[in-house]
């Protein structure tokens, strides 16, 4: 239930309740005005009474019809009677008020002796009609309350709406925020109670975004403190192998394949995490992808070189929007396994294609390919083919798919693993989602 | 060459320091940018390989005071940073060259052999690679001990490839190359050259990665 919903509520139930309590409370107060404002009335009308009869009984017309009864008593004899239906006391020779029943209805009686005259006069007034009246007065003040009801919801609504703007703004202001940004909400008019929660979730902000950044600056503290010793290593093993001047130890290479398999290792650790969608934040932009792709032929051209492989860059496509730094990390990736799982000599061709809205960036190999059912797990991570029985001499450490896959989801884009028709080997194509640099 | 090493990392500059000796290099170590100034300012260097991650002050703040006091000194940066920023920043910053971490010797060797060269400070300025002799400073080009007579781009265009052999230049780079060379440049103009200086050289030996570039095999020794 909402606040504003709980607060009208509440707030209107208690009014009406509070008016009700009031309307009672005002019921028996004037019930008990009337009945003194009646009995005064009674008593007069005794006085009254007694004065008309010492004039002479004639003058006094009996009338059935009235609000009241009356009887005048003289030594025992009931001398004036208003209703003929009535030959007894209808109270007791008392001067006090009482209540009777006669005539089908309930009365107020009153009698009084008047000592001058020696006469009892005895008077009575239907309690009907004192009801009546304080309902009427009752009747006529609550009336307005019951009618202001609907008008007062609307007013409690649109205050209770209003007292809450804040609040409703801070909430607008939190779901509109993006999942990477912390930086501090500002309210405009803000009331004092919103202060501590607005403050509180300031200081959230600005832990989780010096957590946040402690976790990106990790990735980076890491890389320095792992691979400053890497290096190290690196440069005593070619050193040692220039003092030993033996090129077929076999001690000595396997040392070097070694540091190179940790170095590989501790860059894709590294890569994997920083290019975590979550976390990485990309420098879009629009770049020709050819130009990427020479740029990472170049560079791991080496390595291809050295396995005796050839490579050819096909194709030509409109420049993309993407961050070409991880597009060029996930491209060596799925390049440099081509050269990495194809035998000497194989020839691994690059195409560049566009299709139905999409660049196309097809990596085609001479070698083996994979079987179709380890298609999907390729990408998990760590996940090798053939596990530990994979050939030793190809460094991996099976991250390249799921970095590449990373980088893939953060552009949107697609990773599909297929049989090359052409060149018979394994053939991976990045389908990227092109859009129009006017947009 | 005179090369002054500044890293922090005592292990990696006692090795680096051995490997720059055996490579024929002279080098003196400091491990933090106050020595390196004072270092440039009393003793004479030719060169500097720079740790960006230093003690007492960022790397790219040494190399813009570095530049401040003297334009000409090259600068080859090392450093455990890989991202794009941080290289273009440290090449806005003047820097001649970049290596991440953990870095091959023999790139870094070949890439100090490259600013030598340019330098014209390298005891001999000849590459040698196979039967392919090429001397920088006569221009001089003997295949086989046969000497072969080269036009001035054809031999802007070998040299360029010589030195960074075993890498591919993009014809965008070589092109690049020429206009530094003041010259004129067709729109096929580094095609027609290496169509000529194939012909001079042994089968084979320029070798054309289609649609990235072309390359020369590095499999033979690099002579200075």
């Amino acid at each position: 239930m909402s606040i504003r919903r709980y607060l009208t509520l509440i707030l209107l139930s208690v009014i009406t309740l509070i008016t009700f309590a009031a309307a009672i409370q005002g019921y028996r107060s004037s019930m008990a005005k009337a009945t003194s404002v009646f009995d005064n009335q009674l008593r007069s009308l005794t006085f009254v009474l007694v004065d008309i009869t010492d004039l002479g009984t004639q003058s006094i017309q009996p009338q059935t019809s009235a609000a009241f009864v009356f009887q005048i008593w003289q030594q025992d004899k009931l001398i004036v009677n208003s209703h003929p239906a009535l030959d007894t006391a209808i109270t007791e020779f008392k001067s006090e008020f009482s209540e009777h029943n006669f005539l089908a209805q309930r009365w107020r009686t009153y009698g009084h002796f008047f000592e001058s005259s020696k006469k009892w006069v005895l008077v009575a007034q239907p309690l009907n009609s004192r009801f009546e009246l304080s309902e009427q007065m009752i009747l006529a003040a609550v009336t307005p309350l019951v009618f202001c009801i609907p008008l007062l919801t609307i007013i409690i609504f649109l205050l209770v709406s209003s007292g809450l703007r804040p609040l409703r703004l801070l909430s607008e202001n939190l779901r509109n925020k993006k999942v990477d940004d912390f930086s501090p909400i500002l309210l405009q008019n803000q009331r004092n109670e919103l202060s501590p929660v607005l403050d509180t979730l300031n200081q959230l902000f600005e832990r989780l975004n010096a957590a946040f950044s402690r976790e990106k600056r990790f990735a980076s503290d890491a890389a320095h403190e792992l691979r400053t010793p890497l290096s190290v290593l690196k440069i005593n093993a070619h050193n040692l192998a220039i003092e030993l001047n033996d090129p077929s130890n076999t001690n000595m290479q396997y040392l070097q394949l070694g540091i190179e398999r940790m170095s590989h290792v501790v860059e894709q650790i590294l890569l994997l995490n920083r290019t975590n969608p979550e976390q990485y934040q990309g420098q879009f932009e629009y770049f020709d992808p050819a130009s990427l792709c020479q740029t990472v032929i170049t560079s791991l051209f080496p390595q291809i070189e050295a396995k005796k492989q050839e490579i050819e860059l096909l194709g030509k496509v409109a420049k993309i929007n993407g961050d070409e730094f991880s597009l060029g990390i996930l491209l060596q990736n799925l390049i440099s396994n081509a050269s990495k799982y194809s035998p000497e000599g194989s020839l691994i061709r690059v195409t560049l294609k566009s299709l139905n809205k999409r660049v196309i960036i097809q990596i085609e190999d001479t070698g083996p390919g994979i079987d179709e059912s380890e298609y999907q797990r390729v990408f998990e991570r760590f996940y090798r083919i053939g596990g530990d029985r994979h050939n030793t001499n190809v460094s991996g450490c099976g991250l390249g798919l799921a970095i590449s896959q990373h980088i893939a989801e953060l552009h949107k884009a697609t990773i599909k693993l297929s049989r090359s028709k052409q060149l018979s080997g394994l053939s991976v194509e990045l389908l990227l989602p092109q859009s129009d640099p006017n947009e | 060459m005179r090369i002054l090493l500044v890293e922090d990392d005592l292990p990696l500059a006692t090795a680096l320091h051995q490997s720059l000796r055996t490579e024929g290099f002279t080098a003196n170590h400091v491990a933090d940018a106050k020595s390196a100034l004072l270092a440039i300012d009393t003793n004479e260097c030719d060169m500097l390989i720079l740790d960006l991650g230093l003690p007492d002050m960022d790397g790219l703040v040494l190399l813009k005071q570095i530049r401040q006091k003297n334009l000409k000194l090259p600068v080859l940066i090392l450093t455990a940073r890989d991202s794009i920023e941080d290289k273009i920043k440290g090449l806005d910053k003047g820097a001649d060259d970049y290596l991440s971490k953990p870095f091959d010797v023999n790139e870094l060797i070949a890439r100090l052999r490259v600013i030598e060269r340019r330098l014209g400070t390298a005891t001999t300025s000849t590459i040698t690679i196979g039967e392919v002799n090429l001397d920088c400073a006569s221009h001089e080009l003997t295949v086989a001990g046969k000497f072969v007579e080269l036009s001035r781009k054809e031999f802007m265009l070998l040299k360029v490839l010589l030195e960074q052999a075993g890498r591919i230049q993009s014809r965008e780079q070589l092109e690049s190359k020429l206009y530094e060379w003041g010259e004129e440049v067709a729109s096929n103009a580094v095609e027609v050259h290496i169509h000529h200086l194939r012909k001079k050289l042994p089968d084979a030996f320029i070798k054309t990665i289609r649609g990235v570039g072309y390359s020369i095999k590095a499999s033979a020794n690099l002579e200075h």
